[in-house]
């Protein structure tokens, strides 16, 4: 029957190249499309993480949801302690962070400072990477003040100038300094590169009363797919008043968004996936129904219904393989190269700031599992289309088939 | 090997009145009626629409008949499900059409092997039994040919080899010389006669062709779908 | 004679009911999808622009030259009393909202972030963009030393309906100046940066806070219909910004453009469907019916009238999948615009991304019309192909065909 399936594929060239076609082109767009899709979602997350936020952090609870400096973290070197012997964790560091307002002689912005381990913040995200003008901290800079661009724009600060620093120490206590701008950085993310400024925790602690205490500790992990397993064993390290929090529940909205830009890519998909199956039906169907006497011969002759539906499912099931089988590849070998070289938009992330898009390179997501899933629903698809022609022609009597114009 | 005792088929059938296909057909000792035995060279005859297609299709197993019964070989075809009919169709009976009705994309070999392979013969058998029959039927030098690339008499003499091939018990022929000239008609007539001697397959066609009837051992007259001679 | 055509026609199209069914269905089908998809899309961006117009740009915005890159209260319009006058005076534009802005810090006890103060008069607002809609909770009042604040504002301090907040930025003589308000209601926008940053307050009140002068305003916004207006304004306040909505939010600018693509693109798609639907369908009917063409050609029909058969023929396919099409797609679009497409489970990712978390679809008169026009196109195109068989065929031979 697989022979004879062959010879009939070769025969209805047209009906062949059409489904084959059709299969291809849709094979090839689903897995470049969601490859892309899926892609911009993860740069999105990476860029984020990338900048500033963990793949996890350690907060004490109470801390994000009410705040307030009774919900510091206070013994941050027993935890720091700990955390260096967990599997899975690649860096970590303490950050101690607080709202206050900036000065200069005429302007004043509302500002986070946060007090930083330099050389551990260099391994842990990019703010160090991502310096423009003037230098990174060190444990040694003392009240050198580490500013977003857009924030000393806002404030007419430039590198060298000093700037008043106006805020609350941990104890309630009024804090106020005088920094220096030793360095600028521009992450790309509007809202952070406006709003923050750093400084080395060396100097900013005292100032603080600080010592030992932080807002929250943030984790960097060897494998982001690992996340919560090293979530749940530093969490049996740590006392409960502590939550540990992965990314996903840190940047939820982010996420949530995500899946949303994916619920509307399928629906967009899935109007494409309709219209192509019905083609692919019609035309199974219009060459079952100019067939219908052949059909009728064959079953005078002996063929039982079970062979028909055996030989149309052949029929679709080659002319679909060979299509996916070449389809298949080169869809994973877009998605592979575009996801070394990714895809770069110019100015993409100047219009989409606000969205927390950093960078005009969106990469492609290769992921064996997406695209295997991907194929397996377009072979679904194609065999769920001969579905029809198979009951329409097994719907005739043999000798009345014989006699179907 | 075949009876058929009281077979009816309606075209219609009301309250009012109907219209026979089929009436009151018998092939059976009991019923005085010969019935189809083996080794048998028969026709059914009659002018156009007396019925000889529709009782060819109802022995075939092809057609549904509205009452009485039909054996086949001790089978009541009427009590058979579809499927258990299709089996018969495929290892008991070859069909020889008046349109020849080969499949279209196999070429001459594969379509006379093409019931063999669905019975699942071997292939070095299925392959000699094409040679064998293809002889027989001199279309030995076409084995490789698509259908559509051979005479109406090559055409037919391949559809009997097909329904020759896997030794059926027994061949129906519906107007097999209907598209062919009198000399292929004859031609093909012969060789069926040699079928039937040689493998003894018992041989039954419907058709109103001279060259038919003065070749066959026994006749069936048709009239109305009523038998009026046997 | 065109009665019994239009018969013929018609008869035959539905003499095969399985695939004709096929194809109804399909037409019917897909058109719907593209229907309701492209409701849904036009509904999120139209809503999108409409929120954004009015909780800010409205159609026009006039700023001070250089405000927009440096946003300090010294950079203000200065008379904005006479720019009022002049601007209510113009027929075409329908309302005007005249705020003051200031960025400074947010706090409670707790919790602090960035915020921009928005000096606002209630009456102004409501008439402008229906104001007291954007309300997610409380009630909008300034009474005693009253604030709204943008919805992820208050989830960012943490704050509820009655919480005190305090308020710190720099006056008009560079002096930090903080006061203490009590939130009374929370502002859903959807529009991204004011509902992370926006607190309102009455205009008067900033005023005084700022230290400006009355006759001082940061954004001049207008709401009108006219298409000129713009040009008009640019070059009748040569020292101020005048900017038009799409300028200004350049994103949404291009998520209308990059609809409008993936419409046209869906459209084309659709079409394309449907016009290999009838194709396929008609040119196995006909080559079924060869025959009974050849019959008709020889008894004398023309050419013509066969060839208006068939095209009645494709009409009838086209439009009974049109008429079904429609009547689904319109019932999913009044579903889309009354019910609306819930993803209240992503609540917090789309309000923070600016989007309401019901989306509501849109139903426009074009997207019938347009579809009618495609598919009749697409109908008689389709029957091009099969229809040069017929003129080809040759009428002795074909009646001869084997049937």
């Amino acid at each position: 029957m697989f022979s004879f399936a062959l010879k009939n594929i070769f025969f209805y060239k047209s009906r062949s190249i059409t489904t084959f076609i059709l299969t291809f082109v849709s094979t090839l767009f689903f897995i470049v499309y969601v490859a892309m899709m899926d892609g911009s979602h993860n740069s999105m997350l990476k860029n984020a993480l990338k900048v500033y936020t963990g793949a996890i952090e350690i907060y004490k609870t109470g801390y994000r949801d009410i705040g307030g400096n009774e919900y510091f973290i206070e013994n941050v070197d027993e935890i720091e302690s700990k955390l260096s012997q967990i599997d899975g964790i690649k860096h970590f560091t303490s950050r101690y962070e607080t709202y206050g307002i900036l000065s200069t002689d005429r302007y004043s912005s509302a500002a986070m400072v946060t007090g930083i381990n330099p050389l551990k913040e260099e391994n842990m995200s990019q703010l160090k990477a991502t310096l423009i003008e003037g230098e990174f901290l060190s444990e040694t800079s003392k009240n050198c003040l580490y500013a977003g661009a857009d924030l000393i724009k806002k404030i007419h600060l430039k590198v060298g100038d000093e700037v008043s620093f106006i805020g609350s120490a941990s104890d309630n206590s009024f804090a106020a300094d005088l920094f220096t701008l030793c360095g600028v950085f521009r992450t790309g993310s509007f809202e952070f590169d406006s709003s923050a400024s750093f400084v080395s925790r060396s100097y900013f602690d005292e100032l603080m009363y600080a010592q030992n205490k932080a807002s929250y500790i943030t984790i960097d992990v060897d494998d982001l797919e690992d996340v919560d397993s090293v979530r749940l064993s530093i969490k049996k390290q740590l006392s409960s008043e502590l939550e540990v929090l992965t990314w996903k529940t840190l940047m939820k909205s982010m996420v949530e968004m995500m899946q949303v830009d994916s619920i509307f890519g399928y629906i967009s998909m899935s109007l494409f996936f309709v219209v192509i199956f019905f083609v692919i039906m019609i035309f199974g169907f219009i060459n079952v129904s100019s067939r219908v006497k052949e059909f009728g011969i064959l079953r005078c002759i002996g063929l039982s219904r079970a062979n028909v539906r055996a030989l149309l499912l052949y029929e679709i099931f080659i002319l679909s393989s060979l299509a996916i089988v070449l389809a298949t590849p080169i869809g994973a070998a877009i998605a592979y190269y575009f996801s070394i070289h990714p895809i770069v938009i110019e100015g993409m992330s100047e219009t989409y700031k606000e969205y927390g898009i950093v960078s005009d390179s969106v990469p492609l997501d290769f992921n064996i599992f997406t695209i295997s899933w991907n194929v397996a629903l377009i072979y679904s698809l194609n065999f769920l289309s001969v579905i029809y022609p198979i009951s329409y022609i097994n719907a005739f009597k043999p000798i009345e088939a014989t006699r179907h114009v | 090997m075949i009876k058929i005792e009281n077979v009816n088929k309606y075209f219609y059938k009301g309250e009012d009145r109907e219209l026979h296909a089929l009436k009151n057909i018998n092939l059976s000792i009991e019923k005085g009626e010969y019935s189809i035995e083996k080794g048998e060279y028969s026709l059914l005859t009659g002018p156009s629409g007396c019925g000889k297609t529709t009782l060819l299709n109802v022995i075939g197993a092809l057609d549904s008949f509205d009452s009485g019964k039909i054996y086949f070989e001790d089978r009541e075809l009427g009590a058979l499900s579809e499927d258990e009919k299709t089996t018969i169709r495929l290892n008991e009976i070859g069909f020889v059409f008046q349109a020849y009705n080969l499949v279209p994309v196999l070429n001459v070999e594969e379509n006379i092997g093409f019931i063999m392979r669905l019975r699942g013969f071997p292939d070095s058998e299925i392959r000699e039994r094409v040679k064998e029959v293809a002889a027989i039927l001199e279309i030995d030098t076409k084995l490789r040919s698509l259908p559509s690339t051979l005479s109406g008499g090559q055409q037919q003499r391949v559809a009997v080899a097909r329904a020759v091939a896997a030794k059926p018990k027994i061949i129906l022929a519906d107007e097999p010389t209907a598209n062919l000239d009198s000399k292929n008609s004859k031609a093909l007539m012969d060789m069926m006669r040699s079928l039937n001697v040689t493998e003894n397959i018992s041989i039954v066609f419907a058709s109103h062709d001279k060259d038919v009837l003065e070749s066959v051992d026994r006749v069936i007259k048709l009239n109305d779908g009523e038998i009026i001679e046997s | 004679m065109y009665k019994l055509i239009l018969k013929l026609a018609f008869d035959n199209a539905f003499l095969r009911l399985s695939r004709t069914m096929l194809v109804i269905i399909m037409i019917a089908v897909s058109m719907s999808m593209m229907l309701s998809i492209q409701g849904l899309y036009d509904g999120m961006t139209l809503s999108m622009i409409e929120k954004t117009k009015r909780s800010d740009s409205g159609e026009i915005s006039i700023y001070a030259k250089g405000y927009r890159l440096s946003k300090t209260i010294t950079n203000s319009i200065k008379n904005v009393s006479k720019i009022k006058k002049v601007l209510e005076a113009k027929p075409e534009i329908d309302a005007l909202a005249i705020r003051i802005k200031a960025d400074g810090l947010s706090a409670t006890a707790r919790k602090s972030s960035f915020s921009t103060m928005i000096g606002i008069d209630l009456k102004e607002e409501e008439h402008f963009g229906t104001f007291s809609e954007f309300l997610k909770e409380g009630e909008v009042t300034f009474s005693k030393r009253g604030v709204l604040l943008g919805s992820e504002l208050a989830k960012t301090l943490k704050v509820k309906i009655g919480s005190k907040v305090i308020f710190s930025a720099q006056d008009s003589d560079g002096e930090i100046n903080a006061m203490a308000l009590k939130v009374r209601g929370i502002m859903q926008t959807s529009n991204i940066s004011l509902d992370a940053s926006a607190m309102y307050i009455d205009k008067k009140v900033l005023q005084e806070f700022l230290g400006i002068p009355k006759d001082a305003a940061m954004q001049i916004a207008i709401r009108t219909k006219s298409k000129t207006l713009e040009n008009s304004l640019v070059a009748e306040y040569r020292t101020l910004e005048v900017k038009s909505f799409l300028s200004l939010y350049p994103i949404i600018k291009q998520m209308e453009d990059m609809m409008v693509i993936f419409n046209s693109i869906t459209f084309f798609i659709v079409m394309l469907v449907v016009f290999i639907g009838i194709m396929g369908v008609m040119y196995v009917s006909i080559l079924d019916r060869i025959r009974e063409f050849g019959i008709m050609r020889s008894i004398g029909l023309s050419y013509k009238l066969i060839r208006l058969q068939i095209f009645l023929e494709a009409l009838f396919l086209g439009l009974s999948g049109y008429i079904i099409g429609a009547i689904l797609g319109y019932a999913a679009l009044s579903y889309l615009k009354h019910v609306g497409l819930d993803l209240s489970a992503f609540a917090d990712g789309m309000e923070s991304y600016g989007m309401s978390k019901v989306i509501y679809g849109d139903i426009k008169l074009s997207y019938f019309t347009s579809t009618l026009l495609a598919i009749i196109g697409a109908s008689l195109l389709s029957v091009l192909p099969p229809l040069r068989k017929i003129k080809t065929m040759n009428t002795i031979e074909v009646t001869k065909v084997e049937t």
